[in-house]
């Protein structure tokens, strides 16, 4: 019953998204602030809709409702004009489907903790529109044919992150991190979306399938499209230089924390690398600087992680060494067990944030750790103080950035004073 | 000429009365638009996209500006001559379209779009009605719809333009990331407003450029977009300075708690300038970014990071405007006539988002057919 499999797959992206407008529709209109309880039926629901409806897709890839279903599935175009399209394509695959369900699955069990979690916070509503938006990104990231739908999902999981990291917004710091990150985000995003457009130029559409004739390219055209995956992807994944971010996204709710920086959104990078996998490996260049890229992640953050006193600020740079292990994976080749290890490495991450609150408790029942030289502790004492020293500043990852950027801002404030003499120039108004 | 064909000029129509409505409903009653100035300006919109001859259609693209200069003058003299000035780029287009001069016409008309769409380094009328007069500006965005639907239409079928086509859309692309650089570094609200409008403007500039290869109905795209996108914006940022005055930017103000409607109006408005899924931004930018690719690969990627700066200085902007600890305002939240604009464009933002179809198609059958036969060099017509 293929009409079957396209109500379904339509409602694994769609249902969550249809919270979204119910719940913002009523309080921009009614007179009272909804309530929690409404909030959270309202997105349950929809998750809930969402969560059968990656089921029985499920259940087509496996062959349950008879010969399995494999591939690209049609649902019209967004908009076709000339010769440029937007096609509305999902794609039903080993990857997709099992990424779909995981992570809905996940999103739905963190959406019923944090009714809990959250009860009775200021932002309880917020949380809930801002779930149910990001479960629509993960579904539209995970079931996407093309680029362009990958994107738009790409870009509600950057967007709502930063939303989720500027939670508790009463103080300075999450804002200033949730920029940070968001600036991070959309810098990479931008490799994605050139890629895109360089995709259909030179193949023609920017399907997932179209990915497959990558090997007709010039090698020159094809390792730019697999770095600009790459850049991407590094950003996405806080991989070496973009990891900054990271350990500041941890001052949002801790089940955001869990979801995002443990579970899904962390991973969503290595996910894109294995969506264009036909661009990457044609180009050795951009595979050997993944593996160089996810090597250096995972030592230096490996380095932090032993010097980190906060629980979930260790956490997220245990995830990032990781992440970084299972790009090296990816750029080698090791499909299979990059996808085995994404997902178990998703599961225990959630499961850790989660408790992460706990582990005070934990530690004061467990008591003091005692402190066991290291290998390098013994054999290069002043190697290891150095590293000690490093890791505690994190190589000053956002300040190196910062000096990085700090000419586009001159130029920005030139231009500012530039702008202002011109406007007072030919201005026939006092002052304002 | 089909069906389809026929409800360009309506849709359009539509879209520019809402914008030239949307500010007098939100205003209060007593500083409301004088109602012969919408009643003028409707009329006149009206004329300039069904006037079957391109001077008429220019004539009538004089008037809305001059209407709107006179609505300008008591808050921004210097957002009043620019529109006077925009006015006599129109009666010059008017004038050297009907003596068949049609380079210079292209050209003209071109700087009066950008004098109107705030194109740096034309946007010094439109940055004032950005500082002191937003609702005018938002009324201004509803005839600068107007003025790109009649350049497409009657200025752009030539062969001038297309040679002229690689200089616009490098130019409009080096504009926008301009702006979009200069928009890190604002410190007040307005100051984000202005440079938001001058991204806005080159991107509009940009897709005028690329319009010629037969692009025409992107170009419509990218303007409705920017003007629903900055209209809304506009008559939310007026909104709010009705409540607490002008706002700086300094330490974070807390202000969503006392108004959270009007936060996520200003967030839904800011979402769609810069082109977050599901609004008509993106597919807008999306759009763009395939037709610019054709004449310059290089202004693409300006595009594509002026488009990420802005999304930046936007959530800058948020951050400072509306977040932080909560403050004690005694201002009401946005009432109902507000409300009902803000849900208005709101809507046709995320309809056009779901279904950009609904302006593309009509506009591309519509817009694709050159009105009158146009000599081209070696002596034949098209």
């Amino acid at each position: 019953m293929p009409d079957m499999l396209h109500l379904m797959l339509a409602l694994a992206i769609v249902a969550p998204l249809l919270s979204v407008p119910a719940i913002g529709l009523r309080v921009l209109l009614a007179d009272h602030f909804p309530s929690e309880r409404f909030a959270f039926r309202i997105a349950e629901a929809g998750l809930a809709v969402s969560t059968l409806a990656s089921i029985v897709v499920f259940g087509y890839f496996a062959g349950v409702f008879g010969a399995p279903v494999r591939g690209e599935v049609e649902f019209g175009r967004w908009l076709h004009i000339h010769d440029y399209e937007i096609p509305l394509v999902l794609l039903v695959d080993r990857v997709s489907v099992t990424i779909s369900l995981f992570a809905v699955i996940l999103t739905t069990i963190v959406a019923r903790f944090s009714r809990t979690y959250l009860h009775k916070e200021p932002g309880f509503v917020r949380f809930f529109v801002l779930l149910a938006f990001f479960a629509t990104g993960t579904q539209l990231v995970a079931l996407a044919g093309a680029l362009e739908l990958f994107f738009a999902g790409w870009e509600i999981l950057g967007i709502s992150s930063a939303m989720f990291i500027g939670f508790f917004h009463e103080r300075d710091e999450p804002v200033r991190s949730s920029v940070r990150a968001f600036g991070t985000y959309r810098f990479a995003d931008a490799g994605l979306l050139i890629a895109t457009v360089v995709t259909f130029e030179l193949l023609g559409s920017a399907r997932f399938s179209a990915l497959g004739r990558a090997g007709t390219l010039p090698a020159a055209e094809a390792t730019l499209i697999a770095m600009l995956f790459l850049l991407s992807a590094m950003g996405k994944s806080a991989q070496l230089p973009f990891s900054g971010w990271l350990p500041r996204a941890m001052e949002g709710p801790t089940p955001s924390s869990a979801l995002f920086y443990g579970a899904v959104s962390i991973h969503a990078g290595l996910f894109l690398l294995l969506r264009v996998w036909p661009v990457l490996e044609v180009s050795t260049p951009a595979r050997v600087a993944g593996v160089v890229v996810g090597l250096s992640t995972a030592f230096y953050a490996a380095s932090v992680v032993r010097v980190h006193t906060d629980a979930k600020g260790a956490l997220a740079h245990a995830t990032l060494a990781q992440v970084g292990l299972i790009l090296v994976e990816i750029c080698l080749g090791w499909i299979t067990l990059a996808l085995v290890h994404l997902v178990a490495h998703a599961l225990l991450r959630l499961g850790q944030y989660l408790r992460a609150p706990s582990l005070i408790h934990d530690s004061h029942r467990l008591g003091h750790v005692h402190h066991h030289p290291s290998w390098l502790e013994r054999r290069a004492p002043r190697l290891a103080v150095r590293l000690y020293a490093a890791s505690l500043h994190r190589l000053r990852l956002d300040d190196r950035i910062d000096v990085a950027f700090s000419p586009a801002l001159a130029l920005a404030r030139a231009i500012d004073r530039l702008d202002r003499r011109l406007r007072s120039a030919l201005s026939l108004d006092g002052p304002a | 000429m089909p069906i389809d064909a026929l409800t360009a000029p309506w849709e359009t129509l539509a879209f520019c009365l809402l914008l030239l409505v949307a500010p007098v409903v939100a205003e209060s009653r007593a500083r409301r638009t004088p109602r012969w100035h919408v009643v003028v300006l409707a009329a006149a919109l009206a004329g300039t996209l069904f006037a079957a001859d391109a001077s008429v259609a220019y004539l009538m693209a004089a008037v809305t500006a001059l209407v709107h200069a006179i609505s300008a003058w008591r808050f921004s003299r210097t957002g009043a001559a620019a529109l006077v000035v925009s006015a006599l780029m129109a009666l010059g287009v008017a004038a050297t379209v009907g003596a068949d001069q049609i380079t210079a016409a292209f050209l003209l008309s071109t700087v009066a779009v950008a004098l109107r769409a705030g194109t740096m380094p034309f946007h010094v009328g439109v940055a004032s009605l950005c500082d002191r007069a937003p609702r005018v500006q938002t009324q201004q965005l509803a005839s600068t719809i107007a003025l790109v639907f009649i350049h497409l239409r009657f200025v752009d079928h030539h062969d001038e333009a297309i040679a002229l086509a690689p200089i616009i859309v490098r130019f409009g692309a080096a504009a926008a990331f301009v702006a979009a650089l200069h928009s890190l570094v604002q410190r007040d609200l307005r100051g984000f407003y202005r440079s938001t409008t001058a991204t806005h403007g080159g991107m509009v500039l940009a897709a005028l450029g690329a319009a010629s290869l037969h692009n025409y109905a992107a170009a419509l795209l990218v303007t409705v977009s920017a003007g629903l996108a900055l209209g809304g914006l506009g008559i939310m940022i007026a909104s709010l300075e009705e409540r607490v005055g002008v706002v700086a930017y300094g330490r974070s103000s807390g202000r969503v708690d006392a108004f959270p409607r009007l936060a996520v109006a200003f967030a839904l408005f800011g979402a769609a300038s810069v082109a977050m899924p599901g609004t008509v931004g993106f597919v807008a930018d999306d759009l763009l970014l395939h037709t610019l690719w054709m004449e310059s690969p290089v202004g693409t990627v300006l595009m594509i990071l002026a488009s990420a700066m802005l999304a930046v200085s936007t959530l800058i902007c948020y951050s400072h405007v509306f977040l932080g600890r909560p403050a004690s305002l005694l201002a009401p939240d946005l009432v109902p006539r507000e409300r009902v604009v803000a849900v208005a464009l709101a809507a046709l933002v995320l309809i056009l988002g779901f279904g950009p179809g609904l302006v593309l198609y009509p506009a591309d059958a519509f817009l694709e057919v050159a009105p009158t036969p146009v000599s081209t060099p070696d002596g034949g017509s098209r």
